[in-house]
């Protein structure tokens, strides 16, 4: 008790008696905590939402059985005549719009006489009704609601016959007959859910080969796994934030330290232990933690309400179709937050609490002489980060483990730790090579500002540190984000060369392939304004239990008009002339990399049961998504799956028709369709806003960090400007006018931005290089090429260098509000 | 002309919303080239009275003239420009700026003052204290001496008529106290008028005049008396 009662009095009082202060420290761990755990949360509720809905009305299944392009109705049939006593559960499963609300939701095809709805009526020729569904519970329709639903090219009106219990989502069901029709089916099934004992291996004789019989749940499975690199990497940017408020507590406890030195002597001096002290220091850490901790969790929990739409929405474009669901803040969850509020900060603070119960009981050493110390050392701290900066460059050199780029992780934390290192160095070399010149330019302010910055040195190198370490991911990240732009821009360019293209209204996505009649293509090709017409098909599938997209279009439209350009330089047209008729294929590079595949392999896959062996005759740039393509002449998918439906259509225009008399034409043809035509300008800049909307929350990260790393700065200013009253005290004395003691705090500002900003764009474009070529590379798949984006890098600098210089206003104010009498002579 | 007059002076604090008087009618005047040592017990009002004439506060009642100024008629801009011609002070702890090298603490009230030639300058008057070959170092490579030295170097760089020493002796040995009154006798000489607060009789004994104060009013004024 006595202990507690001390450290209440020694260290959280004084905490309390600069609140400005210590509330800015706690904010910067919460902030770091909220965003952590807003992702986590965020990520749980958008990946955990495709169970939901789609597996309504599904019961506890024990197998589910599925195939690309649709079960044939004889695996039912099989599975029906074996002797054990299962229970089979045949189901379509697609999703519809619903045309008032917009929105997607999953829509299924299920045996409505074994299921038996709480609600409506329950006779086979109700549930045979080509407009009668059953809704899930949480889309608040009711009995006898008319809703117009968007199903692939054709949009209808449909009577709700009843609501379905608990835990259907937002579901909407209909008997398996009338959904088969709708969705042109033709007797093919999407899964099978089997119910019941029986072994593994006879289920999988009785469906056939080219057939997969697996567990149920394992397709849940395969999505997180597929989901898997995505929610790693945008974890490891939620954590930056709290790794620039490490540096904060880092500060906040050196401080601490620095300005009790004198207390620390006198507490020793009178018997305290050196555990005593470091735990004392500790504890004031852990106690700033845990208030940050506590914040974080609260702040944390709003921020994943915003953050799951976004996070949603980068799943919906990018793998598998999800309707997020409800953000759940467990008790696991706030304890995560609390404990990592309280472990970074401990931990950061764990070198200056050592150095604090070092302290002798006998105050020897001036500040300036400490901080000359560490001035000296720059230069033996430089060669530890040229070392480290070597390190990194080896680690960027492994390849990925389990699919994750650790060493890329490694190197970067390498990378960023080496900078940590070389900015002492950086700062002396630059303040002593400025402090004259800008004296000159500027005055005494300018030449107190560099003279106190260096002097100052591990503080500075330390708000430096925090504060380039934000800017360095902000601009890796941009740089990064700004030549995947430019790449798939680029990659647009050569790919999409047709004039016009034609989907369903009902939306794509990674694993929504909503159809058009196939006359809608037969009926474009015969108008007179039209070259060809290159009918492209996608099926989900599934490749060695990861999901992928088999496509298939012309490849002889393809050769004649578009440029595919693949990874081996090879000419495009020789490569698409051998594809008609025959197996052979080419895939996409998050596929082959995914896969670890290449150009003179085999892959074998399963196209309506029947298993077909499929040469790859090379391997092409891709950025629409990361499931990866296998991709097909036409008439080889028809080959193996005869439903002649296409996705959509790449309309290529006579070179004497206008794009309007074009674009009229195709639109006649479609009349009385849910058709969206769009010109190859508009699917581009369609193209390009879904891509900036899925980098959204990786900008949003970015700010987080850039924010807390400026909220110190300001806590760091207002300690400078406490701890150096007595100088701003002294230079009133000496002639020094309130707004000259101004200057000086904005200029030190001004200085520690530029300091920032520098350190902060070199390791930001080492950073990149990682991200680019290692970290996505092995995490994604994806070729980037590199770019500079300068005006978003200039704008994001110059932001973050005005809100520097902006959070120092207050504590300037401070300074010049301080009475010279009262600080100078204050012992 | 007095280069400083204090004419009926009285200053009070307020502590817990009474006023406290830390001078009473206080009236003195020191010509240019007057040594004159404050002397008194502690919160006697020595450091009022030199932050008073060192146009650092201004009096309750009463008028304080720098150089003929009355300091009560001037705004925070023109008391700032008025210390930067007029004054200079010296502290007991000597505040040199622990970051700056001795020539740029020397340097800095005249670069806060805009003046040009401030380098220049700040050497002349480090070689005044013979200080000069120090100008690199920093104040921490300095003994406690050389820093009073380069702290009175920056009090005079910019010529200023007056000098205000609180205590400079406080923090020395007597021989080196003795060595810095020395500096400041002849500074004296020069024709800058110093006014020094001290508890030391021998600091007193080398000025032309001793004011003795005693709970804010002035007891005596004298010549020293020598031991």
């Amino acid at each position: 008790m006595p202990r507690l009662i001390l450290f209440h009095r020694l260290i959280l009082r004084p905490l309390r008696r600069e609140p400005a202060r210590t509330l800015l420290t706690v904010a910067a761990v919460a902030l770091g905590v909220a965003v952590v755990l807003a992702i986590e949360l965020a990520g749980s509720a958008a990946a955990g939402s495709f169970r939901s809905s789609m597996e309504t009305l599904a019961g506890a299944a024990d197998y589910e059985v599925t195939t690309a392009g649709g079960i044939p109705a004889g695996v039912l049939t099989r599975l029906a005549l074996l002797q054990e006593p299962l229970k089979l559960d045949p189901r379509i499963e697609d999703y519809a719009v619903i045309a008032d609300r917009r929105r997607t939701v999953p829509f299924l095809g299920v045996d409505l006489l074994a299921h038996r709805p709480p609600e409506g009526p329950s006779d086979s020729a109700s549930f045979s009704r080509q407009d009668s569904i059953w809704t899930g519970a949480d889309l608040g329709y009711r009995t006898g609601d008319r809703v117009r639903l968007l199903i692939n090219d054709h949009a209808n009106e449909y009577t709700v016959r009843g609501v379905l219990g608990e835990r259907s989502g937002e579901a909407i069901v209909m008997d398996l007959a009338p959904a088969t029709r709708i969705l042109g089916r033709a007797g093919r099934l999407d899964r099978i859910l089997i119910t019941g004992p029986a072994p593994l291996d006879l289920l999988q004789r009785a469906a056939g080969p080219g057939i997969t019989v697996a567990a149920y749940g394992s397709r849940t499975a395969e999505n997180r796994r597929m989901l898997a690199a995505f929610r790693w990497n945008l974890r490891v940017l939620s954590y930056i934030a709290l790794v620039v408020g490490a540096f904060l507590i880092y500060n906040t406890i050196s401080v601490s330290v620095v300005r009790r030195r004198a207390e620390i002597g006198i507490v020793r001096a009178l018997g305290a232990p050196r555990p005593a002290i470091l735990a004392a220091f500790l504890g004031e850490a852990a106690a700033l933690g845990l208030a940050g901790g506590l914040a974080g969790i609260l702040l944390g929990r709003a921020m994943a309400q915003g953050a799951v739409g976004l996070v949603a929405a980068t799943v919906g474009s990018l793998y598998v179709s999800s309707t997020p669901a409800p953000i759940e803040l467990t008790l696991a969850t706030s304890l995560l937050g609390v404990a990592l509020g309280v472990a970074v900060s401990v931990i950061s603070a764990l070198a200056p609490a050592w150095e604090a119960a070092q302290v002798p009981p006998v105050e020897a050493m001036s500040r300036g002489r400490r901080d000359h110390q560490v001035r000296v050392h720059s230069l033996r701290d430089l060669a530890f980060a040229a070392v480290l900066a070597l390190a990194a460059w080896i680690a960027s050199r492994q390849p990925a483990i389990d699919g994750k780029p650790l060493y890329g992780y490694l190197a970067a934390v390498t990378l960023i730790a080496a900078s940590a290192l070389a900015i002492p160095a950086l700062i002396s070399g630059l303040t002593i090579a400025g402090a004259a010149p800008l004296g000159r330019l500027f005055g005494a302010e300018a030449l107190l500002a560099v003279r106190s910055l260096a002097g100052s040195m591990r503080r500075t190198a330390v708000l430096v540190g925090a504060l380039s370490t934000a800017i360095a991911m902000m601009a890796a990240v941009g740089i990064m984000v700004g030549s995947f732009r430019q790449t798939v821009l680029l990659w647009m360019q050569d790919r999409l060369q047709a004039d016009l293209y034609l989907r369903p209204a009902s939306p794509a996505g990674a694993d929504r392939h909503p159809t058009l009649a196939p006359e809608v293509a037969d009926r474009i090709e015969a108008l007179p304004e039209i070259a060809a017409v290159d009918r492209f098909r996608a099926y989900e599938i599934t490749y060695q239990g990861m999901p992928a997209t088999l496509g298939a279009g012309d490849a002889r439209i393809v050769a004649r008009y578009g440029a595919r350009p693949f990874l081996s330089g090879a000419n495009p047209r020789s490569i698409f002339a051998a594809m008609p008729g025959r197996d052979n294929v080419i895939v996409s590079e998050p596929f082959a990399n995914k896969h670890h595949v290449r150009a003179g392999d085999t892959i074998g896959i399963a196209l309506a049961g029947r298993p077909v062996r499929l040469n790859i005759l090379d391997v092409y740039y891709d950025y629409s998504n990361e499931r990866g393509y296998i991709i097909m002449d036409r008439s080889t998918l028809l080959k193996y799956l005869p439903d002649p439906a296409v996705s959509n259509l790449a309309v290529y225009l006579k070179p004497a028709a206008s794009l309007e008399s074009g674009r009229a034409a195709v639109e006649r043809a479609v009349a009385g369709r849910k058709v969206v035509v769009l010109t190859n300008r508009s699917l581009r800049e369609e193209a390009i806003a879904i891509f900036d909307r899925t980098f959204s929350i990786t900008y949003a990260l970015e700010a987080v960090a850039v924010f807390v790393a400026i909220m110190g700065v300001a806590g760091a200013l207002l300690a400078l400007v406490i701890d150096r009253r007595r100088e701003f005290g002294l230079l009133r004395f000496l002639g020094g006018a309130t707004a000259q003691l101004r200057r000086v705090i904005l200029f030190e500002a001004a200085l520690l931005g530029l300091l920032a900003n520098v350190a902060g764009l070199i390791l930001g474009v080492l950073l990149s290089l990682l991200l680019i070529y290692v970290i996505n590379k092995q995490s994604f798949g994806w070729t980037i090429q590199f770019h500079w984006p300068i005006a978003v890098l200039l704008g994001a600098i110059t932001l973050v260098y005005a809100a520097t210089v902006i959070a120092a206003i207050y504590p300037a104010r401070i300074a010049a509000k301080l009475n010279p009498i009262e600080v100078v002579h204050e012992e | 002309m007095p280069i400083l007059s204090l004419q009926r002076v009285r200053k009070d604090y307020i502590t817990d919303g009474d006023p406290v008087p830390a001078l009473r009618e206080v009236s003195l005047d020191v010509a240019p080239g007057e040594f004159v040592a404050l002397m008194g017990p502690s919160g006697c009002g020595k450091s009022t009275l030199l932050n008073l004439a060192g146009a650092m506060d201004f009096p309750t009642s009463g008028a304080v003239l720098i150089d003929g100024v009355d300091t009560s008629a001037l705004n925070d801009a023109g008391l700032t420009r008025l210390r930067r011609e007029k004054i200079g002070f010296i502290f007991q702890s000597f505040q040199l700026l622990p970051a700056l090298s001795v020539a740029e603490n020397v340097e800095l009230p005249l670069m806060l003052a805009g003046r040009p030639e401030a380098r220049q300058t700040a050497l002349d008057r480090l070689r005044q204290v013979e200080m000069e070959a120090f100008a690199a170092r920093l104040p921490y490579q300095l003994s406690g001496g050389q820093m009073q030295r380069v702290a009175i170097a920056r009090a005079l760089a910019p010529a200023p008529k007056l000098l205000l020493a609180d205590e400079p002796t406080g923090n020395l040995d007597s021989s080196t106290g003795e060595t810095i009154l020395q500096l400041l006798r002849r500074i004296a000489r020069q024709g800058t008028a110093i006014v020094m607060a001290t508890h030391s009789a021998e600091a007193a004994n080398i000025t032309d005049t001793v004011v003795r104060l005693r709970d804010g009013r002035v007891e005596a004024i004298a010549a020293p008396c020598p031991a």
